[in-house]
């Protein structure tokens, strides 16, 4: 007998739908699946064979065959264990067709019967359109981010029998409820002293600058960035459902209700390879590290200590906010659109002010090659950290909480949707020109740090940027938010310019 | 002496295992080339039997490395590389070193040992300078070398370099640069000073102890503090750590009565530690180019007044946010924090500061500079 059932597989972020058709018939018994499964995929054999067992149903002595269609395309993974288990089923008719009509599986099998999740589980359902899909019940929440249908679950195969033969009702749903929040991001209150490195962080947050934290050793670099997912705003729920789906996809940890709601924050060792950065690697195409930080934040602390290719492979999602993959099987698009944090110390030996550091002029030259010209170029924000003294430590009273600095990056953020759909930090010249006007005194001392050949064609607009965003943010502190037009003064175009140091004399001085 | 000789005594003082204190003592009792025979062991020797029975690995260290450059082949690299081969007999071995006590029995020089003869002030410190220790230490080279006097340093990063870039930045025809380096006359250390280096030799002289080709080992630079502190007829240590090489060149001069002067500098300064330490023990202060003059005795204290700083004046705002500084050197939040100012102050202050070159941005960092050269 034949059956087919609705299901799907993974690659990239997004699913495909896919239908495992089965087919018992006589023969010598056996077992041959076609279709394109890979290792994983052909496993499923086995672990189906012992789940029916385990769950009381005999394995038919007939001859099997399964396709997975579409034929062409690469299936890969365990999501496939259910629907094949159902299709069995159906196909030795111990399960009425019509009852999985308008109904899709997604999961892995255990020998024991048991149901298990699967990375993923969100694009897939996304992926079968309006089905009913059945998972899990520990992917229960994700699933549901996604599906169009309601979802149902269930922890072990018998089940999902039962209940499609309508012998018991649905298993229900775990309860979503009353399940705590995460804790809330490091609040910015912990900070003392450090007044610039908390602008360049609430500039950053408000207008999506990248921002790059130089300093010795014990500056606080770490602990500032970890502050900054405190500030940024939470995810709309479009942007919620996109983030959600890459974790998804990469199998990362997911949040007791499924959806990502808060900004992530991805902060990778710097071994961290070229594949694990960008994505790729497996017959899924996982996505690395810059997608999982789509619409968040990636901290690459150490900066200088990842390997070239790893930095260099991060121009395209910069440019672009996606990063395509292509190896001779396919080629995929990721979404990667974050907002780049990165740290450094100024030399070898950690440093601090000048004199004070005991490395060769060769010795730093080389550490700060390392960071190629294309990337540091990508920083609107460079800014020295420096440690902060005694007196700071003990006696400066606690800046701004991470509350009202949010609040901040909130408003300016509207503005700037409300203005150009997008951050400050993708303005071009004549949206400048238009919506930040310069005052001649700025415009003078803009002519005089390009008279002194320290700022190129480039470096201004991303010194205009930056003042852009200084001066909105000095606007919504004044409580005007609603001004259209805010006129840049020199002031925040000298601030500016300070929020994008170079590195060392003698070095690309802003590029 | 003959080329034979010379190339002799450079391959003595080529030998690993050579020291200058063996060195002297065999050419203060043999020719260059019975001292050869005499460490190859083809002659005998009661002093350099006592060192070998001492020390039995010197037989082979002394052998092998004879080996590999034997006195006419060094002679032949001297030669090429525009060598003198300088012995106390000769006449134009520099006259201050005859009663030294630790005086070198061998000089190697490329460039003109004449320049010796002007005045001479010995301008050192440390390789981690700040940019306003680089800058004093130029502007005292330039300074010097304008007043006649002949500038000798060591070739090192930072100070040293700075000293000689300022030696060379002045009008042609007056003081020299005079360098006293660590490793062959004609093996630039560091790499990136070649350049500088080579003009040093056109302009003046680079002095050694040890043979074209050698390495710059670390305890040559000790050694070669003692011949720098003794050329000089004053030190003056423009910025030091607690610990470093220029110190004991201060110390090496202290022992010969020479004199020794050191800029002070901000207690917040690591590069200035040494220096104040020095002023602390009773060491000269050193504010200008005009207090070294003073020490050489080719000016008389400051009745002509120091020459007015041509930058233009800060205005009251900025000098509150220049007085900040204190002659440390620091980041854009310490300066906001010093002088009190909001931070838009501040940053636009310090543009205008630094664009009438009242302080320098050495990435990331702030540093107060004193007045330009020439001024």
């Amino acid at each position: 007998m034949f059956a087919s059932i609705a299901s799907a597989t993974l690659f990239g972020a997004t699913g495909s739908a896919v239908r495992v058709e089965v087919h018992v018939g006589s023969g010598l018994p056996g077992f041959t699946m076609v279709g394109l499964p890979d290792e994983a995929c052909r496993e499923a054999r086995d672990r189906v064979r012992a789940a029916l067992h385990s769950s009381g149903i005999e394995w038919p002595n007939k001859r099997i065959a399964v396709n997975l269609a579409p034929s062409s395309l690469r299936k890969s993974g365990t999501a496939l264990d259910l629907p094949l288990a159902i299709g069995v089923l159906v196909a030795m008719e111990a399960l009425p067709p019509e009852a999985v009509d308008g109904m899709s599986f997604v999961g892995e099998l255990g020998l024991d019967g048991s149901i298990r999740p699967v990375p993923g589980t969100a694009p897939m359902v996304a992926a079968m359109g309006e089905v009913r899909p059945v998972v899990s019940s520990r992917s229960y929440a994700e699933a549901s981010v996604a599906a169009v249908e309601p979802v149902r679950c269930a922890s072990t195969l018998a089940e999902v029998v039962r209940a499609l033969r309508g012998e018991e009702p649905w298993p229900d749903p775990p309860c979503l409820e009353g399940i705590p929040e995460p804790p809330p991001p490091a609040d910015l209150i912990e900070v003392r002293g450090q007044p610039l490195a908390r602008l360049a962080l609430e500039v950053s947050a408000a207008g999506g600058h990248h921002l790059l934290m130089v300093g010795p050793p014990g500056a606080g670099k770490t602990m500032l960035a970890q502050r900054l997912p405190g500030l940024l705003p939470p995810l709309t729920h479009e942007h919620a459902v996109e983030v959600t789906m890459v974790h998804s996809a990469a199998g990362v940890a997911l949040p007791p209700g499924g959806l990502v709601r808060h900004p992530p924050f991805r902060a990778p060792h710097h071994s961290a390879t070229a594949v694990s950065m960008v994505g790729g690697g497996t017959a899924s195409m996982r996505p690395g590290e810059v997608s999982l930080a789509h619409r968040g934040a990636l901290f690459l602390d150490e900066l200088g200590e990842f390997a070239p290719a790893v930095l260099d492979g991060l121009r395209q999602p910069l440019e672009e906010g996606s990063v395509r993959i292509s190896r001779a099987r396919a080629t995929v698009s990721l979404p990667a659109e974050f907002l780049l944090v990165g740290a450094t110390n100024p030399c070898p030996c950690g440093g601090g002010g000048p004199g004070a550091c005991c490395c060769g002029e060769a010795a730093k030259a080389r550490y700060l090659r390392r960071l190629s010209g294309p990337i540091l170029d990508r920083f609107d924000l460079r800014v020295a950290v420096g440690r902060p003294s005694g007196d700071e430590l003990l006696s400066a009273p606690g800046g701004e909480s991470s509350t009202v600095v949010a609040a901040r990056v909130l408003e300016v953020r509207a503005r700037s949707m409300r203005r150009i759909n997008g951050l400050n930090r993708s303005m071009t010249g004549s949206e400048l020109d238009t919506h930040a006007p310069l005052t001649p005194a700025a415009r003078h001392l803009l002519q005089r740090e390009l008279d002194l050949g320290r700022l190129s064609g480039r470096g201004l607009q991303r010194v205009r940027r930056v003042a852009l965003t200084l001066a909105e943010l000095d606007a919504v502190r004044a409580g005007r938010p609603h001004a259209e037009v805010v006129s840049i003064d020199e002031g925040e175009v000298a601030l500016a310019t300070r929020l994008r140091q170079a590195l060392a004399p003698g070095r690309a001085v802003t590029v | 002496m003959n080329a034979a000789e010379r190339g002799a005594a450079a391959a003595l003082a080529g030998l690993s295992g050579m020291n200058p204190k063996r060195l002297a003592s065999l050419l203060g009792r043999h020719r260059p080339s019975t001292a050869w025979a005499i460490v190859m062991v083809e002659h005998p020797d009661p002093v350099v039997e006592t060192w070998f029975r001492r020390t039995p690995s010197l037989v082979e260290s002394f052998r092998r490395s004879g080996m590999q450059r034997p006195p006419e082949e060094m002679w032949e690299h001297c030669v090429l590389s525009g060598t003198r081969v300088v012995l106390p007999s000769d006449d134009d071995y520099p006259a201050v070193l005859h009663g030294d006590p630790a005086a070198p029995a061998v000089l190697f020089a490329r460039g003109s040992l004449d320049v010796l003869g002007a005045r001479r002030a010995g301008v050192v410190g440390t390789r981690n300078a700040t940019e306003s220790g680089r800058r004093l230490a130029t502007r005292l080279g330039r300074e010097l070398a304008e007043a006649g006097v002949a500038v000798v340093s060591g070739l090192a990063r930072g100070i040293d370099g700075a000293a000689h870039r300022g030696v060379l930045g002045a009008r042609p025809g007056c003081g020299a640069p005079v360098a006293v380096v660590a490793s062959g006359p004609d093996n630039p250390f560091p790499r990136e000073h070649r350049d500088l280096w080579a003009e040093v030799v056109e302009r003046g002289v680079v002095i050694s102890e040890f043979p074209p080709g050698s390495p710059p080992l670390a305890e040559r630079f000790l050694l070669r503090n003692r011949i720098l502190a003794a050329l000089s007829e004053v030190v003056v240590v423009v910025e030091s750590r607690q610990r470093g090489g220029s110190l004991m060149t201060a110390r090496l001069a202290a022992d010969r009565q020479i004199p020794v002067l050191a800029v002070p500098g901000s207690l917040h300064n690591r590069a200035a530690e040494g220096t104040n330490r020095l002023i602390a023990d009773g060491a000269t202060t050193a504010l200008d180019t005009l207090d070294v003059l003073v020490a050489l005795g080719l000016a008389t204290g400051r009745s002509a007044g120091r020459p007015p700083d041509p930058r233009r004046r800060p205005s009251a705002g900025d000098r509150v946010v220049l007085e900040a500084f204190a002659g440390d050197p620091l980041t854009l939040d310490q300066v906001m924090l010093r002088s009190g100012r909001p931070l838009v102050d501040t940053a636009l202050a310090l543009g205008r500061l630094e664009a009438d070159g009242w302080i320098v941005d050495v990435g990331g960092w702030f540093e107060p500079v004193g007045a330009p050269v020439g001024s």
